[in-house]
């Protein structure tokens, strides 16, 4: 039977990365097992923290591991960071009720970032062959996901606010001079909080969830 | 016995995928469900599992290497001892495949193999070199970007790119990148390569009406009958499809209609369409994305007559004509493609077509137009004339994109690809200037900047 029940997470403080990866994990166990048959939804903000995709390569992180907090963790993509100010959207779904094909699924995340930012009035796209959204030649939003037996893990972050100094430490997704923007440098007045109720609302339409609290 | 583990298909268009690391070693015990390897395809990577409790025996195709879809790349055993049989039949590529001495290797040029193997490999010798040429070539990759890697002038390549570049031993070190930032494309190994790069024909892929065999070019030599639902000398009766189109073009002649035309060149869109085809985009979805687009600025020519007045609908919906295989013909619309990317639009547009002609459309999705495509040109069509359907404002019948010689402004003589686009009209809310404006909007669009379609 087609289950599009999720369980949908949005704290307002900000979270620790790892605590946040360890309750993906137990989700998606759960789902892969069979013991449930909730997807998960989790959006909120990190503290800073840098992490990287199994392919990953280490060259792209310009500073020494003990410095910062790095994870290596089960998605595809290079490496990226995460910190105050920038949405991270975590979603645990069992693709087998809706498309067991992971370009489609990418395509569908890339959508649904386009569709946030254009109703806040920024225009972007996506690039042939750079999965991610952008601004012209400038990234705004970044995607990674991980997969066991369809049921899919991480998920897509979007600059809002965030101090994108931080990015300067890495080679963001191993694409050099690759730059990356805030939301709010296109609109002065974004509040993150406004953008994670139309993230909500747009994922909710796209995957058509019902979503429950836990 | 073995069991063996493939390349799984991550997507419906994945062919070939590339192995990110090996979580379990040769000898190693596997539990059913347990992974074992990860396979990635662009920034999603999905665990591969193991179907059975067992060891994994061998591993045959390394971390970093790429294997089509299907394609065996490891063996898993059920019992500890035999191990060492599957590990002695596969000596050499797991040699291969371990040794360090591989990032040492003169840089020559991999000779390239023909991947195809025998099916019954009769000569186990042979199938074991076919493999070694494999690893060969990707050991090649793997040393490039060790020896890039380490100093600053890094190599940019797309991951096609990449995967084109390690299957034909092409050095992407001495290829010229021509896409953004000196980034090396498909083509450009390619082109390095010394293979021509193919542009498509426009309305190859968007095949909206190919009736039969796609391949109706005039130097076929195949005498195919042309399509026809009765024998000479029987009348046949119309059935309810054809009967409705009978319909709704009679309503047209009580429609005062005109007609104008535009010539395109589509060299720009036929490079922006072959770079993204590979992604699934289709022309039909280019094109509708293009008229789409212009109608946003051009309201008056997605208008329609009622007896109130002139109607402005509120979306712009898209409604392209299908040829049904057993006559008459539909057309599902593609709703407000100005909200959809291009890929979406794609995969829509081949759900759609799949659906007609199963005949499983609903009437929101064949009804619903507000503006119509029209597109023969995958018959090389030089120009035609559509008939504008019922309770529209007008339709664009789209002929082939034919090399053609042209005049340029400045005095020169030069060949370009041009596709003739032909406006039909109803003049009670379509004027000439309005049809004008739009198609010289929409050449624009698609002369100038087609890489703005993506989004």
């Amino acid at each position: 039977m087609i289950n599009r029940t999720s369980i949908i997470k949005q704290p307002d403080k900000i979270s620790f990365f790892y605590d946040v990866y360890k309750l993906q994990k137990e989700y998606q166990d759960s789902l892969i097992s069979g013991k449930s048959n909730m997807n998960f939804i989790w959006l909120g903000e990190h503290q800073l923290c840098y992490t990287l995709g199994r392919g990953s390569n280490m060259d792209n992180l310009l500073f020494s591991e003990d410095e910062q907090d790095v994870f290596k963790i089960d998605r595809g993509g290079e490496v990226t960071c995460h910190m105050p100010g920038q949405l991270v959207t975590y979603l645990v779904l069992d693709l087998s009720n809706f498309n067991k094909d992971l370009n489609w699924y990418l395509r569908k995340i890339e959508k649904i970032i386009i569709k946030t930012l254009r109703s806040f009035n920024i225009n972007c796209s996506t690039k042939d062959g750079f999965t991610g959204v952008w601004i012209g030649e400038r990234k705004i939003a970044s995607i990674g996901i991980g997969c066991k037996r369809w049921v899919t893990i991480h998920g897509f972050s979007i600059n809002v606010n965030c101090k994108l100094e931080n990015f300067n430490k890495i080679v963001p997704c191993g694409i050099e001079d690759c730059q990356m923007v805030n939301m709010s440098d296109y609109n002065k007045n974004v509040d993150i909080k406004e953008v994670k109720k139309i993230v909500k609302k747009i994922i909710h339409e796209e995957f058509n969830f019902n979503f429950v609290s836990e | 016995m073995s069991h063996e583990i493939f390349m799984p298909a991550l997507s419906s268009t994945m062919t070939e995928g590339k192995i990110v690391e090996w979580l379990k070693n040769p000898g190693d015990k596997v539990e059913r469900g347990e992974s074992v390897l990860v396979v990635e395809s662009d920034k999603a990577d999905m665990d591969v599992e193991s179907f059975q409790d067992g060891y994994l025996a061998a591993v045959l195709m390394p971390a970093g290497s790429t294997a089509p879809v299907g394609e065996t790349i490891g063996l898993i055993v059920e019992n500890q001892d035999e191990i060492a049989s599957i590990q002695e039949q596969n000596k050499v590529k797991q040699v291969e495949v371990s040794s360090d001495a591989q990032l040492e290797l003169p840089n020559k040029k991999p000779e390239i193999k023909e991947e195809k193997q025998k099916e019954v490999p009769q000569n186990n010798e042979q199938e074991v070199e076919i493999k070694r040429e494999k690893v060969l070539s990707t050991s090649n990759e793997i040393q490039f970007n060790a020896s890039t890697s380490n100093n600053s002038s890094r190599v940019i390549a797309s991951p096609r790119a990449k995967k084109l570049a390690s299957t034909m031993g092409v050095e992407l070190a001495k290829v010229h990148g021509s896409g953004p930032h000196g980034r090396i494309q498909a083509d450009d190994v390619l082109k390095a390569n010394g293979q021509p790069v193919s542009i498509p024909w426009i309305g190859e892929g968007s095949s909206p009406a190919s009736i039969g065999t796609p391949h109706i070019q005039a130097e076929s030599k195949s005498e195919t009958l042309g399509n026809s639902f009765g024998n000479p000398g029987e009348t046949v009766q119309f059935n309810t499809l054809q009967k409705a189109v009978n319909k709704n073009m009679e309503s047209s002649l009580n429609v005062p209609c005109f007609r104008v035309g535009y010539s395109i060149n589509t060299d720009k869109l036929d490079n922006f369409y072959k770079k993204v085809k590979q992604n699934g985009v289709t022309m039909t979805a280019l094109l509708v994305k293009a008229v789409a687009k212009t109608l946003k600025k051009h309201p008056q020519v997605n208008s329609s007559f009622s007896e109130n007045g002139i109607s402005y609908p509120e979306n712009i919906n898209i409604a392209v004509a299908v040829a049904m295989e057993d006559g008459g013909l539909i057309t599902p619309v593609l709703k407000e493609p100005c909200n959809t990317d291009l890929f979406e639009l794609s995969r829509e547009w081949k759900d759609l077509v799949k659906r007609s002609r199963a005949k499983q459309l609903e009437p929101d999705e064949y009804s619903t137009g507000t503006f119509t495509l029209s597109n023969l040109g995958m018959f090389g069509v030089d120009r035609f004339d559509a008939i504008l359907p019922p309770g529209t404002g007008a339709i664009l019948a789209i002929a082939s994109s034919k090399p053609t010689v042209v005049a340029n402004n400045d005095g020169s003589i030069s060949v370009k690809k041009i596709m003739q686009v032909n406006l039909t009209a109803d003049h009670r809310v379509i004027y000439g200037a309005d049809g004008a404006s739009f198609l010289k909007d929409l050449s624009s669009l698609i002369e100038n900047e087609p890489e703005t379609l993506v989004a």
